[in-house]
């Protein structure tokens, strides 16, 4: 069981991966100026206050202390409670991650509708007028800020059409979705294009492979042909490319949540960024570099089904 | 003449129009009140959120000023962004990879860590968060995007001096006696260092990205500087009825990203066929 | 015995930036039951492309013309539906190099099973049952096991059996094999063209065999046609062609094999390279690298004569090239 084994070496490569993610947050929040106390003190504190704070906070004991009882709280699920809103980092990021997780999986479902039968038809015309337009609207695409997108979209679609809501999220998933629509939109453009760019290479690379040619003399159906032949093989560089692009996805959620107003992961990091809410903005950041690493995982793991020699 | 006509006509074309592109950007980035016809912060409130027109081409926002001389003004900030937020990542990308790839062992591992968390963190996230300790600002925006940045074309020179290293002349290098950093400097780099230039020119493109990004998120020009960034949320409020004072800044961010991105494409094209 | 195949003046031009190039220049052969045809000449002399030129296996830019008789019916003339039922059911090809001919992701039973599914009305259990029978049929051990397996989990030879697995598994009447055991190494080769013999015994099926190298011809095939620079210069029985060559080609292909057992001959090679489809000169194409070359040949093509029973050849000089006789003997 090549594939079992696999999964379970790749499990294993999370545990290194988690861990520098903490060392590389803690150092990140514990050496660069502007410390918490003052954050939360402003900068006419007094000194008996200083030294309360950061006592509750754990900074007057040594940075190899501190970082045990960053590790051991984060492993317990204590990410600490937040300055300005007064409630533990948890519950923030259990109410606010799962809005950036829906908004990021409808723009990668987004992207990969419009990208995938597009880098079809550029690859099958290349050369020719549609596939020139095709990469230069993508070229295109990809040049355009998120929030820029984001705001004609908006302003179009949103407040002179009124097709969609402009701004915030609603009750209940099909609301969810009707809100997000939008944002997820904007998110995909740029995922879209680079899916298409790769895809259309890859497909290219593919569609002359001998291994196609002997799939064309067995007198099988070109459907057949294109799907398991030739778009299977195109995918496996296309996914690793998909996974890589989640953190830029995750980042994009940032402005894009910011620019609708969608009360999600990203908005709320702003806020906190704004707010120097350090215990939010840590927490938010250990949560969606946690998040990136575990869609490397699916990545890898749709990848080695896609491929079996991945698996070895 | 001829020649000059005859070279010209055997580039690819994507380096004519992206090199065309930003060489006008930096014409107006260098000469901006050359091209611009009005002072880019001057009010005018007798021409509040005109629209496009001849005397204001692009139209004029809610304090009346200029925006197309915004927009001009703009291209020295913003082309100093794609410059000043790579060129530091550049350079000691370039050094770190290739000293990683040479030496090789025990530095690539520790490296290849690093990448897996930097690549695990997403970009902006880490971008704003960093810039959120140190303050908003265009400095503080260099120094975060440097303190990620270098990572990914140290990647890309380590790879490539891995492979020129054991090519046949890195060892007559060190059989003549060269010293390391000869070697690697003189010899092995010069032979790495396309792809990363490639990369660089696509990185320009999306720093322009994340430096109007971050103008818009109020972290890294400041108001009222001329940026595109800042003018696009500037006129954020006025969309339904002054477009024009965010849609152009915007297409010029397309622009010159569009200029960057076809000059790597054709860059890597004549390099290619020159290997 | 009547012809299963018969082909009448197939020309295969491939348009290009650069001007249309001529792959295939009408060439004529046919192809009885249980026959073995060797397809011989250099590499770029088109036989590869004659061999996907009769399925029609070609790139869009590709332009066919001529007639390609299959039991009775054009396959050139017919819907891409026609043709799909043709390939892999009737006529089934295998390739050089199974390394890159089989889909490295998916398992060896899946590439069988697709054909089954296109040519046959088996269930899912008798495509199995089928399945197994093949490899088996091929050669390939623990056939069970092997069907779930990958190609990368298969070594040279064995890939090259289950590509024969593959081909063979709707029965068809005739294989086309695209130089099958070139990648192979020297044991391993001489598996493979006997396998190829007995399944032809074994199956009653034709065979058309694309090869560069003489000494298979010699080993396997019944007949030959020698191509060069897209067309068939000589057509003949094995003994025939290597008793009595009448084109100079011909004559020369044959000098250059290195033979065991005789003493080594001073070894005749044709001189100069093979000519590119863009730059085929006019008159007889081989007439720069030919010794027996005359004026006539450098300004008229030769039309192909039946010289003797079924032994044609296109050559202004061909009972020169004869009277010099086999380098062969």
């Amino acid at each position: 069981m090549p594939l079992a084994s696999f999964i379970l070496r790749r499990l294993l490569q999370l545990i290194p991966t988690l861990i520098f993610i903490l060392i590389v947050v803690f150092v990140l929040v514990r050496l660069l100026p502007g410390d918490p106390t003052s954050a939360i003190l402003g900068d006419r504190a007094l000194d008996a206050d200083v030294e309360r704070i950061n006592r509750e906070l754990g900074l007057d004991r040594s940075l190899l202390v501190q970082f045990g009882v960053f590790v051991e709280s984060v492993f317990t699920g204590d990410l600490g409670r937040s300055i300005s809103l007064k409630v533990p980092v948890t519950e923030l990021i259990a109410q606010r991650l799962p809005i950036t997780m829906l908004l990021t999986a409808m723009a990668a479902l987004i992207a990969l509708v419009m990208a995938v039968p597009l880098a079809f038809w550029a690859a099958l015309q290349r050369g020719r007028a549609a596939d020139a337009v095709i990469r230069g609207a993508f070229q295109i695409g990809l040049s355009m800020p998120v929030f820029y997108i984001g705001l004609i979209l908006l302003t179009v679609f949103g407040a002179k059409l009124g097709w969609f809501p402009v701004g915030g999220y609603g009750d209940g998933f099909i609301e969810h979705v009707h809100h997000l629509f939008l944002p997820a939109l904007t998110l995909a453009f740029s995922l879209s294009a680079i899916i298409m760019r790769n895809l259309r290479s890859a497909i290219i690379g593919v569609v002359d492979a001998e291994y196609v040619q002997f799939a064309r003399a067995k007198g099988i159906s070109s459907r057949l042909i294109l799907l398991r032949h030739v778009l299977r093989n195109a995918l496996i560089s296309t996914v690793a490319l998909f996974g890589l692009s989640i953190g830029t996805l995750l980042g994009g959620a940032v402005i894009t949540e910011t620019v609708f107003a969608v009360p999600g992961a990203g908005r709320l990091m702003v806020d906190s960024i704004y707010g120097r809410d350090y215990p939010v903005v840590q927490g938010l950041t250990i949560a969606l570099a946690v998040l990136v690493s575990v869609t490397f995982l699916l990545t890898d793991l749709f990848q080695a089904w896609l491929d079996p020699r991945v698996a070895r | 003449m001829s020649i000059a006509l005859y070279r010209t006509a055997s580039l690819p074309r994507p380096l004519i129009f992206g090199g065309a592109i930003l060489a006008a950007s930096l014409l107006l980035a260098i000469f901006p009140s050359v091209f611009a016809p009005y002072d880019p912060n001057a009010f005018d409130y007798a021409a509040l959120l005109q629209g496009p027109s001849t005397a204001h081409l692009m139209g004029t926002d809610n304090f009346g000023r200029d925006v197309l001389s915004r927009v001009i003004h703009a291209y020295t900030i913003d082309m100093q962004i794609a410059v000043f937020a790579t060129v530091f990542p550049f350079l000691i990308g370039t050094v770190i990879g290739a000293l990683v790839g040479y030496v090789g062992g025990i530095s690539e591992t520790i490296f290849g860590r690093i990448v897996d968390a930097v690549i695990t963190f997403p970009f902006l996230v880490l971008v704003i968060a960093i810039v959120s300790i140190l303050g908003p600002g265009l400095l503080n925006m260099y120094i975060a995007v440097g303190v990620v940045g270098w990572v990914f074309y140290a990647r890309i020179i380590a790879a490539e001096v891995k492979v020129q290293k054991r090519l046949d002349y890195a060892d007559a290098g060190r059989a003549m006696g060269y010293t390391h950093m000869r070697i690697i400097f003189r010899h092995l780099l010069p032979n790495a260092i396309t792809p990363a230039v490639v990369y660089w020119m696509t990185d320009m493109a999306l720093a322009i990205l994340l430096g109007s990004s971050l103008g818009y998120l109020g972290l890294g020009a400041q108001p009222p500087a001329a940026e595109w960034g800042v003018q696009i949320a500037d006129g954020k409020n006025f969309m339904a009825t002054a477009w024009w004072i965010s849609v152009f800044p915007g297409l010029a961010i397309v622009l010159t990203g569009l200029g960057f991105s076809l000059t790597g494409d054709g860059l890597a094209e004549v390099l290619r066929t020159k290997k | 015995m009547r012809a299963v195949l018969d082909v009448r003046n197939l020309t295969t031009r491939f348009s290009t930036p650069t001007g249309a190039l001529v792959a295939v220049n009408d060439v004529s052969f046919s192809l009885r039951e249980r026959e073995i045809l060797g397809l011989v000449g250099e590499s770029g002399s088109g036989k590869s492309v004659t061999l996907r030129s009769l399925i029609r296996l070609l790139p869009s830019i590709a332009s066919q013309s001529g007639e390609v008789i299959w039991q009775g019916h054009d396959i050139l003339k017919m819907s891409p539906k026609e043709v799909r039922a043709v390939r892999g059911g009737q006529i089934s090809m295998i390739f050089q190099e199974p390394t890159t001919a089989l889909n490295p992701v998916l398992p060896i039973g899946l590439q069988i099973d697709e054909n089954l599914r296109a040519h046959t009305t088996l269930s899912h259990r008798e495509r199995l049952n089928r399945a197994r029978e093949l490899m088996d049929l091929v050669g390939i051990p623990e056939a069970a096991r092997r069907l779930a397996e990958y190609p990368h989990q298969f070594s040279g030879g064995m890939k090259q059996r289950a590509m024969i697995a593959i081909a063979l598994a709707s029965n068809p009447r005739l294989l086309l094999a695209d130089e099958p055991t070139t990648a192979l190494d020297v044991t391993i080769q001489d598996q493979i063209l006997k396998l190829i013999l007995d399944l032809r015994d074994e199956l009653a099926m034709s065979v058309i065999f694309v090869t560069h190298d003489l000494g298979v011809v010699a080993a396997t095939c019944d007949r030959m046609a020698v191509m060069y620079a897209g067309r068939i210069v000589e057509t003949g029985t094995i003994a025939d062609v290597f008793a009595r060559p009448m084109h100079a080609y011909t004559r020369g292909l044959l000098g250059s094999v290195p033979r065991v057992g005789t003493e080594r001959s001073p070894l005749m090679s044709i001189e100069g390279t093979p000519p590119g489809l863009s730059s085929i000169p006019r008159g007889c194409a081989f007439h720069p690298r030919c010794d027996f070359a005359t004026n006539v040949c450098r300004v008229s093509q030769p039309v192909t004569e039946t010289v003797e029973p079924e032994h044609d050849v296109a050559c202004h000089n061909s009972l020169a090239v004869l009277e010099a006789g086999s380098p062969v003997q």
